[in-house]
């Protein structure tokens, strides 16, 4: 199958997933909450498979456009969705997490194309290695973020004593809380993965083990902002409200750092590699 | 003069399997209490009363609904019978109200609405309290008193037992029972937007108030793993933990077992608050700050309003409990009116049934239709033959009408058995035989909308 064939296919399937998902916010019952798995489970597999198809035609894990970083990032949001929501019952999550991995799709199928040639020196097997990990644990903080979203909101509601009707089809604070310490345990560990990975090919490839670049310095703020939450979490219990505000901004950094870099600075992380 | 009058008065015997529906009774709405409690009757009662009001009016079967909001008679009768002044002197001589009275607070629903009727208590939508669950068990309950005394058998009985799937699906479709409203309730109700799951959580009852004990009830029942409680009187303490297998502790000594709680129900006769900010700080620390949940039903009140600015505290007093309660009202009335369309649609569906169960129609409007047929032919063939003897011509006459009661023999004859032994199975096979002989009812266009009147066969 083609690409831009699987693309379709599997924005459809995330319209159907996003539908049912947002169905289940109004009216829950356990058809909805399947069909939304289902959905963005096989929306995910095509998508996936897109880029795999992609990145054949390119010949190493294709990321070499803003687009195509978008694209593989949301496919890979859905697909830590798919697994978690085995565990945890987020069936509500996939009104928000459906349109993500539409419009990752969407711009897929929409930019097509127009990378350059890869660098040379870019052309290693360590690349997807250290991409897919990097962008897993992108993946992971962008879930804790939404999900933290959600706590704030519904904690609002109940300190404000005005619990809507939209608050109950929520899952409980608790809940919500439970769920985002695991994607910020999970998105730290591949966090810290990837810039394993990283440094490892940096000292394999040009024997140098650390460079200071716009990309690895901001990764570091990350990973300590992220490192400060997760001990705080541990030892004084830090949770609740302190701890979704505290995920919000990390990804916040996350985000701008990314997009700034990618766009403002040359180097190896940048789009255009340098 | 129809044909079919004429055949009907030839099988007066057809006329049984008619049937009118009645619903005959006061509620909430339309009789005060003083009223409603003079006609109730208890569960012991309803058997004879029962048997009494088969005998007294021309009714063949009745269920008698009593409960503290109504008092209501859903019987069978033969079509024509009149019930209504019977029934209301059976009430009046039964409880020793005058009929007049009763009368001018009573309601009659007849055929259709009957059902209708029947369908919206079942359902709970009749209710005073819209969705209370308890309507349908009483239902069921009274039902089998008059099934076991057999004063409910073939109509009713299709009639109360389509009443409990119709509430069922009201239930499941609809909102109409699922939010709280009662104080209880949305504390409960609440707790689970909090925490994840009550099963392993603690709740403390500080103080021994009727309020804050139906709360802590409200919690056992809903899965709370233990309940700690604390009261100025040890002894009654010690009382209310026995009821809930829970854990006293002397009132001194209660604020060392904060930490252990998730729901705190507080409803101490107080001049002050008994905790604040200050005396939480402490405790929250010990919790690792997981959430806590306190419930004050206190007046005045027990607990400082302030502590709900603590993080992972939430404080709710009655006054609160009460503007949630009274959202999820509004909430379920909304809903109700879905529950409303889903009875109007059931009540046509089995009331449809229950028209086409009563084969007599169909059996006139087929012998209609044939005799027509055979009219209309003998008509033309006369014409034909012009000179013909009279003797000739009923000959003739006497022929066809043979030919068409050979025919029709067998199939009446099993429609008639069936109507006996299977009711459900009378009222598809009566359908298939109206479009097959694309009949018209001679009630006027029933047979055009029965598609799906085959009920739950």
């Amino acid at each position: 199958m083609s690409e831009a064939l699987l693309l379709r296919l599997s924005m459809l399937l995330y319209l159907v997933g996003t539908a049912s998902g947002g169905l289940s916010l109004v009216q829950p019952r356990d058809s909805t909450r399947r069909v939304t798995a289902v959905a963005l489970a096989a929306a995910f597999v095509l998508q996936a498979a897109a880029i795999v198809v992609r990145s054949l035609e390119v010949g190493t894990i294709a990321v070499g456009t803003l687009a195509e970083q978008g694209a593989l990032f949301a496919c890979l949001l859905v697909g830590v969705y798919v697994l978690a929501q085995l565990r945890y019952r987020l069936a509500v999550l996939g009104a928000v997490v459906g349109p993500i991995g539409f419009i990752g799709a969407l711009v897929a199928l929409v930019a097509h194309g127009g990378a350059q040639d890869v660098p040379p020196f870019l052309r290693s097997p360590w690349l997807p290695v250290h991409v897919t990990l990097a962008f897993l644990g992108n993946a992971a903080f962008a879930l804790a973020c939404i999900v933290s979203l959600v706590y704030l909101w519904q904690e609002r509601q109940l300190k404000a004593h005005h619990v809507g009707t939209l608050a109950r089809r929520l899952p409980p604070l608790e809940t919500l809380d439970n769920v985002n310490f695991k994607f910020l345990g999970w998105g730290f560990i591949l966090l810290t993965l990837s810039i394993v990975s990283g440094v490892l090919w940096a000292e394999l490839s040009s024997g140098r083990l650390w460079s200071w670049e716009p990309r690895t310095t901001w990764t570091s703020v990350i990973w300590v902002i992220y490192a400060v939450l997760l001990h705080g979490r541990l030892t004084v219990g830090w949770g609740g409200r302190r701890a979704a505000t505290l995920t919000i901004v990390g990804f916040g950094v996350l985000f701008v750092s990314f997009i700034g870099v990618n766009v403002l600075t040359p180097g190896r992380h940048a789009v255009s590699y340098g | 003069m129809t044909d079919g009058a004429r055949v009907r008065r030839l099988h007066p015997g057809d006329e049984e399997s008619r049937v009118e529906l009645w619903v005959f009774g006061l509620n909430h709405r339309t009789a005060p209490v003083e009223l409603r409690e003079r006609l109730a009757f208890r569960d012991d009662e309803i058997a004879t009363a029962l048997a009494r009001v088969l005998e007294a009016t021309p009714l063949d079967e009745a269920v008698l609904l009593s409960t503290c909001n109504r008092v209501e008679l859903v019987a069978a009768s033969a079509p024509d019978a009149d019930v209504v002044e019977p029934v209301t002197q059976f009430f009046a001589r039964e409880r020793g109200v005058p009929a007049a009275t009763i009368a001018s607070h009573a309601y009659v629903h007849r055929g259709k609405p009957a059902v209708q009727h029947l369908f919206r208590v079942a359902s709970s939508l009749d209710s005073m309290m819209v969705g209370e669950p308890q309507i349908l068990g009483q239902l069921k309950e009274q039902f089998r008193l008059a099934a076991d005394g057999a004063a409910a058998s073939r109509v009713l009985r299709r009639c109360f037992e389509r009443s409990f799937t119709v509430a069922k699906r009201v239930r499941s479709e609809t909102g109409v029972a699922g939010k709280a409203v009662s104080l209880s309730s949305a504390a409960v109700e609440l707790a689970r937007r909090i925490f994840d799951d009550l099963g392993d959580k603690t709740a403390m009852l500080i103080g021994a108030g009727k309020m804050s004990e139906l709360a802590a009830r409200h919690f056992v029942s809903n899965g709370i793993a233990s309940v700690i409680v604390t009261n100025r009187s040890f002894d009654r303490a010690v009382e209310l933990a026995r009821g809930f297998g829970g854990t006293p502790v002397p009132f001194e000594r209660y604020p060392q077992y904060l930490a252990l709680a998730d729901v705190v129900l507080g409803s101490v006769a107080t001049s002050g608050y008994i905790l604040g900010p200050t005396q939480l700080h402490d405790v929250l620390r010990a919790r690792r700050r997981k959430p806590m949940f306190f419930i004050d039903l206190g007046v005045p009140r027990n607990f400082d309003p302030a502590i709900n600015d603590l993080q992972s505290v939430y404080l709710y007093n009655i006054d609160d409990l009460a503007h949630v309660a009274d959202d999820h009202r509004a909430e379920r009335e909304r809903e109700a009116v879905r529950g409303e369309e889903i009875v109007r649609e059931e009540a046509e569906r089995f009331w449809r049934w229950i028209s086409r169960r009563d084969v007599t129609p169909t059996i006139v409007a087929l012998r209609g239709k044939l005799d027509g047929i055979r009219r209309a032919e003998l008509d033309r063939a006369i014409a034909a033959l012009r000179k013909l003897e009279p003797d000739e011509r009923r000959a003739l006459e006497a022929m066809t009408q043979a030919i068409v009661n050979k025919i029709l023999h067998q199939p009446l004859s099993v429609l008639k058995q069936l109507a006996v032994q299977d009711e459900a199975e009378a009222a598809e096979v009566a359908e298939l035989v109206h479009r097959l002989f694309a009949l018209e009812a001679e009630a006027g266009g029933r047979a055009r909308d029965a598609d799906d009147g085959d009920e739950d066969a």
